[in-house]
């Protein structure tokens, strides 16, 4: 079952002066068991587009398709608690939503509310630590005396506990340092990788989006101004020069090289293989 | 919280959103006076004149005065039952079970429900169409001459401006917080005593944690942009009183007199 938005739009503070229309009219299908990035400008939508995953916010036209359930606008869906259980979304910042005593209290919090009994809920959150790479002499510490970092491992671990088969993270790498973006970002490649979880990322960072992701989704003005593969979006750097986002430097250097004469294969994907085959070419020619 | 409509700034382009906040709040200070001054029906007509003129002068409508109005239909209704229950005077009027309903009961709760619109008009008018950070230079001003007596007019106006500044702010954080701790399968609104509990402490540590994290980083940004609290300030935005900001005032100073004078004819 395909994850599906269908004519969906979405107004705050309808009916009053307020009144703003955040998605207009989206139809879009996010693949299964894939890793998709939702790009776009700040204010474009793409929060309150996941958001609508767990039916946190409800669609105010249209509707929602995920997880063969259905979220209509205007009905009140039933059993809210079972989809978010199964769909994890983590918030922006989420180290801000941490409250109890312990790391491992907190990160056992969801499993809790979602009736798996305590000794369950303290084995599934130590699995949950060690998938984000928090040692075991964390489990006694409060979460408010850790380093930032830290904080924003412990709130996925919380959402990572629950085991959801959607798991959807809004910027989960903002504001942290290079080594724990990447940490974090391979976390969620193996997690898709090994335990088949679609996985759906809020992202500006594009060359994570170049490494990490299966496909791209870029909002602009509440709409899906387009839906492809990773591969094709950045086959070159045209299509991204059209949309205003500049390309991940290996795309860059790529363009570059062609611009100079060099032939440059699609299937050079990292810096590695680029300078292996640089180096081909330069020897052929020397 | 989006519903709720009482007291928000409604960002419109009308002459009495130009208008000096000064000017403004003593307008509203000397109708509100007016209403308390028992002048009869006439009486509450004018002033419902006056309040519903400026009501269309500044653009606004009337469905979101109303709206700002249901917050107190519970207590109005109360009002009325207590009446009924307590008011034994005038003609009785009907009878329903062992209740007899007289004139005067119907007649007080009514003069409370109308003094309530007028002041909610009022002072709509005045929030609606001034900024925040306006009304509190306006208040710093007004309480200016009272700083002889140790009234700390320059304090008490940053004090309300910057909790005036973070209540968008906090119902904001309030919200997100919320959604979070829903995606982790918390029920805010139903649940077992205990379940409630928790619910209510995943949402006030967080938000008490956050409110005392934006506290230390604007005191320290205060701080660090040299603020001091008795140091003497120049101002950006100077006020002006403009023709119109007078004009406003004779007219709230005449309804105010007007009241008192028809108030000594009854
Ligand atoms: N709770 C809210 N109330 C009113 N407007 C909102 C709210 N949340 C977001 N918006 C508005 O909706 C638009 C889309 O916001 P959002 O989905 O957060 O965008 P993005 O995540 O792409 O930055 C923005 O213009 C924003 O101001
Ligand atoms: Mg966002």
């Amino acid at each position: 079952m395909p994850i599906a938005f269908e004519h969906v739009s979405h107004i705050y503070n309808d009916g009053t002066p307020y009144r703003h229309v955040a998605l207009e009219d989206v139809s879009l299908e996010l693949a299964e068991g894939k890793i998709t990035a939702i790009i776009g400008q700040t204010g474009s939508g793409k929060s309150t587009l996941v958001q609508h995953l767990n039916a946190l916010l409800l669609p105010s036209a249209g509707k929602v398709l995920i997880l063969d359930r259905t979220i209509e606008a205007g009905s009140q869906p039933k059993q809210l608690k079972s989809l978010r259980g199964q769909v994890g979304l983590v918030f922006q910042f989420p180290e801000y939503q941490l409250f109890e005593e312990t790391v491992l209290k907190d990160i056992a919090f969801g499993p809790k509310n979602f009736g798996v009994s305590e000794e369950e809920a303290a084995k599934k959150a130590r699995t949950a630590m060690q998938m984000v790479g928090l040692g075991p002499e964390f489990e006694e510490r409060s979460p408010l005396e850790l380093s930032g970092g830290q904080k924003r491992r412990v709130a996925i671990a919380g959402i990572l506990a629950m085991d959801p088969a959607v798991l959807v993270l809004d910027e989960p790498t903002a504001g942290l340092d290079p080594q724990g973006t990447e940490q974090m970002m391979s976390l969620f490649h193996r997690l898709n990788r090994e335990s088949g979880k679609t996985i759906l990322i809020v992202t500006h960072d594009m060359e994570q989006v170049y490494r990490y992701c299966d496909e791209v989704v870029v909002m602009e003005q509440g709409k899906p101004k387009l839906r492809t593969d990773v591969q094709t979006f950045f086959h070159d750097s045209s299509l991204c020069r059209e949309l205003n986002i500049l390309p991940p430097a290996l795309i860059r250097m790529k363009d570059m090289l062609r611009e100079n004469g060099f032939t440059v294969s699609d299937e050079v994907s990292d810096v590695n293989m680029l300078a292996k085959e640089l180096a081909r070419q330069v020897k052929r020619h020397g | 919280m989006g519903n709720f409509t009482l007291g928000r700034y409604l960002p419109l382009d009308s002459p009495i959103h130009r208008m000096d906040p000064r000017a403004k709040i003593m307008g509203m200070l000397l109708m509100l006076i007016a209403i308390f001054i028992p002048s009869g029906w006439i009486g509450y007509g004018i002033i419902f004149v006056c309040a519903a003129g400026t009501i269309l002068l500044a653009k606004l409508q009337f469905g979101f005065i109303l709206k700002s109005m249901r917050p107190m239909m519970i207590m109005m209704i109360f009002l009325f039952i207590i009446n009924c229950l307590v008011i034994h005077t005038g003609e009785p009027l009907f009878v329903i079970g062992p209740v007899i309903i007289y004139r005067d009961a119907i007649f007080q709760t009514l003069y409370i429900v109308v003094r309530l619109l007028l002041m909610i008009m009022i002072t709509t008018c005045l929030t609606a169409t001034t900024k925040p950070l306006d009304m509190t230079l306006g208040i710093e001003d007004l309480l200016k001459p009272f700083e002889k007596i140790h009234v700390p007019a320059h304090e008490i106006a940053m004090l309300i401006s910057i909790a005036l500044r973070f209540i968008p702010d906090l119902i904001e954080e309030t919200q997100r917080i919320i959604k979070a701790q829903e995606s982790r399968g918390v029920d805010m609104k139903e649940g077992k005593m205990q379940e409630r509990i928790m619910a209510i402490l995943s949402l006030i540590v967080p938000l008490f944690v956050s409110a005392f994290q934006r506290a230390e980083d604007l005191a320290n940004a205060m701080e660090a942009r040299g603020y001091a609290p008795g140091e003497k300030r120049t101002r950006y935005k100077v006020l002006k009183m403009a023709g119109r900001d007078y004009t406003l005032l004779v007219c709230c100073t005449a309804v105010l007199a007007g009241m008192i004078w028809l108030s000594r004819m009854s």
